[in-house]
């Protein structure tokens, strides 16, 4: 007579009694570093790639973005700042070689704020507030000399570059999840990965600057003026989180340049008509 | 960032929720199987032979376990790197269990002691429409003996 016999059904064997959000956080580790490897892998590739984009194509790539940069101020101070801005950057650049199809524009805006800034197709634009807080010519000229050091090193279009690949990268992931986070998620990785110049370029703007300066005056006094700007005028991000160095780090960069070369000439005085009180 | 909020509020309900149902249920399962144990279901095709007189039923226990917020996105995560998806093994356990604790109920409401013949169903509810939280269905159903007096 054959037994009949159902033993308890044993456990753990069909699954696994292990908490699940052990196993949820190590795939989602491992997915947002497989994204950040290959978001990483390809920014570098564009940023490899892209200072070989001639300037002319540059050029005409930035007439497509002609509607988000700032407006031209026709007044008098315009045109007179717009000349004097261009013949300081012909100044700074008179003893470099530069590349082929390069066409250097300096733009001045009317805007209050304390800023300048380096674009695509060899634009630089220098604000009014910026203007009016420069007590010297030198202290303009490392800002100008900064910006052009941006045009010169590629930053604009490596920048650009980097961008679009990371935003294209990034369209074609987001195909995978169908979410709304997922989405999200990755638009803020995107925004992470493309804000701007990175510390490197901006080092590298400050030191080429410096030899400008120096090539240009025969020293560098005045340099330290914007950093001490910014310095008091806002409170920083810790450098971890901020592309550009530390004010303070760079205003130590400058003296430490002004030790190592020697120091001849005076400041410059500004022309008087930057200066004038706008009507 | 409204999206993130909404997810991770799902996920973290998902979580919570379908943690405390799964060791509900795990416990009431091991439970309810201690009860039932008399009631013996085998999936051999033929009946012991027997001389005593018997009926016998169909009988069938069914059940439906919805996949949590959590589960889903876990399995997902699973679908990108491969190997066993063990947010759905517990789900599949839990339903083949109490699917077949559902019939051997049913058994012994009729009387019978023992269920020959067993097998399983399952469906999935709610197959291939994307982005909806899925269910699982198990149906086991086998043929009952009832010892009838004489």
């Amino acid at each position: 007579m054959t037994e009949y016999e159902n033993r308890p059904v044993p456990e753990g064997i069909n699954y696994s009694r292990e908490n699940p959000l052990k196993e949820f956080l190590l795939l989602c580790t491992a997915l947002l570093g497989a994204l950040a490897v290959l978001l990483f892998a390809l920014s570098l590739a564009a940023q490899k790639l892209a200072p070989l984009i001639p300037f002319t194509m540059e050029s005409r790539l930035v007439a497509q973005f002609a509607s988000s940069l700032p407006a031209r101020a026709a007044s008098e101070r315009a045109v007179h700042a717009e000349a004097y801005l261009n013949q300081l950057a012909a100044g700074l650049l008179a003893e470099r070689d530069l590349p082929e199809g390069l066409e250097l524009k300096l733009f001045y805006s009317d805007s209050p704020m304390i800023n300048a800034f380096a674009t695509l197709g060899g634009r630089v634009y220098v604000m009014d507030g910026l203007l009016r807080e420069m007590d010297s010519e030198n202290a303009l000229a490392m800002v100008v000399a900064h910006e052009l050091a941006h045009i010169l090193n590629r930053d604009p279009i490596v920048a650009m570059g980097r961008s679009v690949t990371v935003s294209l990268a990034l369209a074609s992931l987001s195909g995978l999840g169908n979410t709304g986070a997922a989405d999200w998620l990755i638009q803020q990785l995107g925004m992470a990965t493309i804000s701007g110049f990175t510390r490197e370029q901006e080092r590298a703007a400050d030191a080429m600057a410096l030899e400008m300066l120096q090539a240009h005056y025969g020293n560098v006094q005045g340099a330290e003026r914007i950093f001490t700007l910014l310095d008091g005028q806002r409170s920083e991000p810790p450098a971890l989180f901020s592309t550009h160095p530390l004010s303070r780090q760079r205003i130590g960069a400058v003296r430490e340049f002004a030790q190592q070369h020697p120091q001849r000439g005076e400041v410059v005085p500004l022309p008087d008509f930057l200066g004038e009180k706008v009507e | 960032m409204i999206d993130l909020i909404v997810f991770l509020t799902l996920l973290a309900l998902g979580y919570i929720f379908g943690r405390i149902a799964e060791t509900r249920h795990f416990k009431s399962i091991v439970q309810r199987e201690a009860e039932l144990a008399d009631v013996l279901a085998f999936s051999e095709r033929l009946p012991p032979p027997s001389d005593e007189p018997r009926r016998i039923a169909l009988v069938g226990g069914n059940v439906v376990i919805s996949v949590d917020y959590f589960k889903m996105i876990a399995a997902g995560l699973r679908s990108i790197f491969g190997g066993r998806v063990r947010a759905f093994e517990s789900l599949t356990e839990r339903a083949r269990r109490e699917a077949l604790l559902r019939m051997k109920q049913e058994a012994r409401n009729l009387g019978a002691q023992m269920v020959v013949n067993v097998k399983l169903e399952t469906a999935s509810i709610s197959k291939g429409n994307k982005g909806q939280v899925g269910a699982v269905e198990v149906y086991a159903y086998g043929t009952a003996l009832i010892a009838s007096p004489p």
